[in-house]
């Protein structure tokens, strides 16, 4: 036996030490739970109004302790960035971890010091509950662990995009942005928490999460496969999309104190189709075009986004694709209604020449109705897609509109596109440049054929004066915020809330636009019905007067029979949710009848050619 | 159609309630008489346009004829009437076209603008002029009316016009 050595045991008279606590108070501990540390990390709490049902939670939660549950009574707007899906807590996996609570964009979730719960055996489910702003058992006033700037993982504020100082751009018509740079892209990139509410925003569902993510990883080739999935108009949507996924991207907050800017999505998606070879571009949409051929002959009038996207699929899926252009080049309204210096054109032929590299035939210069009738169109194939666009602007018709001076934007963009091809021609768009002009309207057209004006202004005149105004308050101008800014700071001036009354006439010239302050613009209701202030009129001089207040579709190519024939919904044609008319041969897409955008034209063109591939293959 | 200066008188000179409405119902048929006439000639495309004003007109003559026949019509006046009428000024510098044979969306909304414009201004005018009483009663909800046919119609000239293009 191993002797145990003395100054291990101590001293033999250690057990007397214990009768010393026979005279102390005894001390019973309460029943009931302590008060948790300030910042305790205990149960769940959401703010089910602030949280926008992202489930970024529920992707950085190692534990696969959280899962997105409908709750339906709730506000579901994918469009505008909110689900109806709120997180669930699984307490027999959470490890209270708070990453939930650091990642969350909005900082709905939160922890409690909330620590104690218990149930009978048939209340097990109860360990699985929904959080809400009084925690689970409605009782919670104090929080835990929360949100704050120290805490919170999320990179909020994108990389800065480079661009042309105003007085650099104001005098010619070079592109404004420069794009990012390899490292920018990947930084930017990222920022992203993978929350899908881009691509449930997106009219066309582009994989925005996916092609974000093939960046980040430096993989170009496997963004721009992602891109083609869903969009063969990558290039244009890359520098002119509305970009509603922006829009609805989780990081977009307003209030936190860190501010918080969305991810710049379109501009990575720029980047990468800038960055991959164009012969390479072609190789990946080319991939998944069908080795068999149908057969099938489609025509298609309008080289526009929603044609060509339609032609694109179209051609993938075997099909023989022909498509009519009444103008000299592709891209409708991309190319003759969006200037030089936001979408450049060689920019544009991109996108077109890897259309066409797919076996597209376009026919330029062929207006159908005069050149083609219709009904020629119906015989010679088996199916008809009109994507038109709203070629003509609309007119406000006030007294003096119709002198030959007052002009409609689209129609005068239309003649700056059509030549900015030829440099000599960039100076000369073959109308004679006002000296001063008035614009009405307040929307990106607006912008548009204001800005472009004021470019040839600064080059004959060396000055700008333009001038934007519309009836609406400049904080509900329908132009985007960044378009509205640049205007500014290319001098030009932008006077909201103000009625146009009539174009003013002298000695036969156009002498300005005569304007009434607009009080308000819709009533009560809601309904339009703006009011004025007589008393408060003004007078803005120039010599042309352009209006910018609306688009139309020129129907006339369909003809008298045809017209007739086909059911119409409020001046358009109407469609069914899949583009087809009321006449089985005949389907319609884009700006025509659905608007108002490029990406909204390229997810018509998407359904169109789904709809009538099925419908030929059901013919087959 | 516009009221005419030989309406407005006819207008003037009636002395009962009845007749007044009579007048104002004669009024709506003619015009939608003429918007029946119109919807043959005008593209499909925009039909709807003047369908819809034939289907208001036919509204307006329906109700004018109900209340002329209505022994109890004074006291339903006045119960119609207790809503004042918004007087809007946007179809103020809306001019009035000539309609020509194929008129389009645009001048057809602006016609009956100015129509329902003019209509309601010779009411409101008729009404400030009558004695106090039932005539002033039925001439203010007759301008009534008509504003409230002008503001749908200005709803129908923004989505129509200001449409399209961002």
């Amino acid at each position: 036996m191993k002797k145990i050595k003395y100054e291990d045991i101590g001293s033999i008279l250690n057990p007397l030490k214990n009768l010393q606590f026979f005279a102390r108070k005894p001390v019973t501990e309460p029943l009931g739970p302590r008060p948790a540390a300030e910042i305790y990390r205990g149960f769940h709490l959401n703010d089910m109004e602030k949280c926008i049902g992202c489930s970024t939670c529920q992707k950085i939660c190692d534990n696969a302790a959280i899962t997105m549950v409908k709750v339906p009574h709730l506000k579901n707007d994918p469009v505008n960035g909110i689900r109806n899906l709120r997180p669930a807590i699984d307490y027999g996996r959470c490890c209270w971890c708070a990453l939930c609570v650091d990642i969350c964009p909005v900082g709905a979730i939160e922890l409690s010091r909330e620590y104690v719960h218990t149930c009978n055996g048939d209340e097990v489910d109860s360990y699985f509950m929904l959080p809400q702003e009084k925690g689970m058992h409605g009782t919670v006033e104090e929080k835990g662990w929360t949100k704050t700037e120290t805490n919170d993982l999320l990179d909020r504020h994108r990389q800065k995009m480079g661009e042309m100082a105003p007085e650099e751009r104001v005098d010619n018509f070079d592109e404004i942005v420069d794009g990012f740079t390899p490292e920018q892209a990947v930084l930017e990139a990222s920022r992203c928490v993978q929350c899908g509410m881009c691509h449930d925003s997106c009219p066309t569902h582009m994989h925005a999460p996916e092609y974000i993510r093939a960046i980040w990883k430096g993989n170009v080739e496997e963004a721009v496969e992602w891109m083609y999935e869903t969009n063969p108009f990558s290039h244009v949507c890359g520098r002119v999309c509305t970009h509603r996924c922006e829009t609805a991207c989780s990081l977009n907050q307003t209030g936190l104190p860190q501010g918080s800017e969305p991810i710049a999505i379109r501009w990575l998606k720029r980047y990468a189709m800038d960055a991959v070879p164009h012969e390479r571009i072609k190789e990946i949409a080319a991939s998944k075009k069908s080795a068999t051929r149908t057969g099938k002959k489609i025509a298609i009038i309008g080289a526009g986004p929603a044609g060509l996207t339609a032609a694109f699929d179209l051609i993938k899926q075997g099909h023989e694709v022909q498509v009519f252009e009444a103008l000299a080049k592709a891209g409708g309204m991309t190319r003759y209604g969006i200037p030089y210096y936001r979408l450049p054109d060689d920019i544009l032929e991109r996108d077109v020449d890897v259309i066409l590299s797919m076996g597209v035939k376009i026919q330029y210069n062929t207006r159908i109705g005069k050149d083609i009738a219709m009904e020629q169109l119906h015989k010679d194939y088996d199916a008809v897609i009109l994507a038109i666009g709203l070629q003509s602007g609309r007119s406000t018709r006030i007294p003096g509109s119709d002198h030959k001076d007052v002009h409609s934007a689209v129609e005068l963009l239309r003649k700056i596109g059509s030549v900015r091809d030829d440099i000599k021609a960039e100076k000369d768009p073959g109308f004679e440049i006002p000296r001063s002009a008035v614009v009405i309207g307040g929307g990106n057209v607006a912008m548009d054929i204001g800005r472009s004006l004021a470019r040839y202004q600064k080059q004959q005149y060396g000055e700008v004066n333009m001038t934007i105004t519309a009836i609406d308050a400049m904080e509900n101008f329908p132009a985007d915020d960044v378009e509205i800014k640049e205007s500014l700071e290319e001098g030009i001036t932008i006077i909201p809330s103000r009625g146009p009354q009539e174009v003013m006439l002298e000695n036969g010239r156009v002498k300005g636009l005569r304007t009434w302050k607009v009080i308000s613009v819709f009533d009560d209701d809601g309904r339009f019905a703006p009011q004025y202030d007589e008393s408060d009129e003004q007078l803005f001089e120039a010599e042309m007067v352009i209006e910018a207040i609306g688009q139309m579709a020129e129907t006339d190519l369909l003809g008298e029979e045809l017209t007739e024939q086909l059911e119409w919904q409020r001046g358009r044609i109407k469609v069914t949710e899949d583009g087809a008319t009321s006449v089985d041969w005949l389907w319609s897409a884009g700006d025509c009848v659905n608007g108002p955008d490029v990406v909204h034209a390229v997810a018509d063109g998407h359904r169109v050619a789904e709809s009538i591939n099925e419908a030929l293959s059901v013919e087959r | 159609m516009t009221i005419t200066p030989s309406g407005k008188d006819k207008l003037s000179s009636c002395s009962t309630l009845q007749d007044v409405l009579k007048v104002a119902t004669e009024f709506e048929r003619t015009a939608r008489d003429f918007y029946a006439a119109l919807a043959p000639k005008v593209s499909k495309r925009i039909r709807y346009l003047v369908d819809e004003l034939v289907v208001e007109e036919q509204a307006h003559y329906d109700l004018f004829t109900k209340l002329a026949n209505d022994p109890e019509v004074e006291k339903q006046i006045k119960q119609e009437i207790n809503l004042p009428p918004s007087n809007k000024r946007f179809s103020d510098c809306i001019q009035l076209p000539d309609l020509g044979d194929n008129p389009d969306d645009q001048s057809i909304l602006q016609y009956a603008l100015g129509r329902e414009q003019a209509a309601m201004d010779q009411y409101h005018a008729l009404a400030e002029n009558a004695p106090e009483g039932p005539l002033k009663d039925v001439f203010t909800y007759l301008a009534q009316e008509e504003t409230e046919h002008k503001n749908e119609l200005e709803k129908i000239y923004y989505e129509v016009v200001h449409s399209g293009g961002v």
